[in-house]
């Protein structure tokens, strides 16, 4: 059986090839459209979250415009915050 | 043939129905679908891992890619210390994928075009990985909301603006994967509908376009598998490793 005789030292090989390969184009690539499509959305939720949030405590407190306001506002800064997070973890990786 | 774009996501009963307490359990092709997809995941793994050859198979081949891919954006997003929760992270991915696929296949159903089916992985990941945080640091966990070296005047603005940070991650995690898929199949139902009316003259364009829709349709599908099971690393890297 040649074949299984030098499969120890290709596979010590093989394994010391992983840990020195850094991800190829196409990954990197594909990964950096994932978090493109993450961004928009990402900015919407919060503001969506940060809104419901408001109409729930308005409806419980009876102050009808004031919270939605307020946390209309709140829930954009959050919604630039995830941005900013994101953007950040791209960088990180390169 | 139906000509509404919107007709494709209608959920209806199949067989008898069945109400448990008031709720409508019946088996819907929404389910169907669902077991569908299930079924095929088994099916595939259970050939690709029957024989452990040296030199695999075609089919031991893609569960080995399957495996190797997920294993690696683990490690890559969230570390060593991610590796007990590969087999939750592995079902759903391959879930969300196969759902994605199979809704690609003319006649067929996407589940994941319906946000209860989204928001409900969504809620899911969102509650375990809260309580995976709590479990790991106790109410150290709290931090995540309290970042370091903010002015004290500024903090409880600044809390409660990471609170809605917080909480906007499962409502971004589950609009994301159903607005993709819902607005991908509405627009190849549309172009669809061009083809029709268009008629022998004029058909051939929107023919060609609904062409392009589809590959570009295959990769969104598996693009968004891929961000909703990295988006699950991620926010597991959190509640393991906690640093702000």
């Amino acid at each position: 059986m040649d074949y299984f005789k030098d499969f120890k030292t290709r596979l010590k090989i093989a394994k010391s090839k992983l840990k020195n390969s850094s991800q190829d184009e196409s990954e990197k690539n594909g990964s950096f459209m994932g978090f493109a499509f993450k961004l928009g959305t990402e900015l919407v939720a919060a503001v969506i979250v940060g809104t419901i949030f408001g109409f729930i405590l308005d409806s419980w407190f009876d102050t009808k415009p004031w919270f939605i306001i307020i946390f209309f506002f709140l829930g954009s800064a959050a919604g630039i915050l995830n941005v900013i997070k994101t953007a950040n973890r791209m960088q990180n990786k390169d | 043939m139906a000509t509404n774009p919107m007709q494709q996501f209608s959920v209806h009963r199949i067989g008898p129905e069945i109400k448990l307490a008031g709720i409508d359990l019946s088996f819907t092709n929404a389910s169907l679908f669902m077991a569908i997809s299930a079924i095929s995941i088994f099916v595939l793994f259970f050939l690709g891992t029957k024989e452990k050859k040296i030199i695999p198979s075609k089919i031991q081949l893609i569960s080995e890619i399957f495996y190797n891919f997920i294993a690696k954006m683990i490690s890559d997003t969230a570390g060593s210390k991610a590796k007990p929760y590969f087999p939750f992270i592995f079902c759903l991915f391959t879930f969300v994928l196969f759902c994605n696929m199979i809704g690609m296949i003319p006649y067929s159903f996407t589940v994941t075009s319906h946000i209860i089916v989204t928001l409900l992985l969504a809620v899911f990941i969102f509650i375990a990985v809260t309580v995976i945080g709590f479990i790991k640091h106790g109410f150290g966990y709290l931090k995540l909301f309290v970042p370091s070296g903010v002015p004290a005047l500024l903090l409880p603005l600044i809390t409660v603006i990471e609170i809605i940070s917080y909480l906007s991650r499962p409502v971004s995690l589950s609009v994301r994967l159903f607005a993709n898929m819902m607005a991908g199949h509405t627009m190849l139902k549309v172009f669809g509908g061009f083809v029709i009316s268009l008629g022998l003259l004029g058909g051939w364009l929107p023919l060609s376009f609904s062409v392009a829709l589809t590959g570009l349709e295959i990769l969104v599908a598996f693009l968004q598998a891929y961000v909703f099971a990295i988006l699950t690393c991620i926010y597991l890297n959190d509640a393991l490793n906690l640093h702000h």
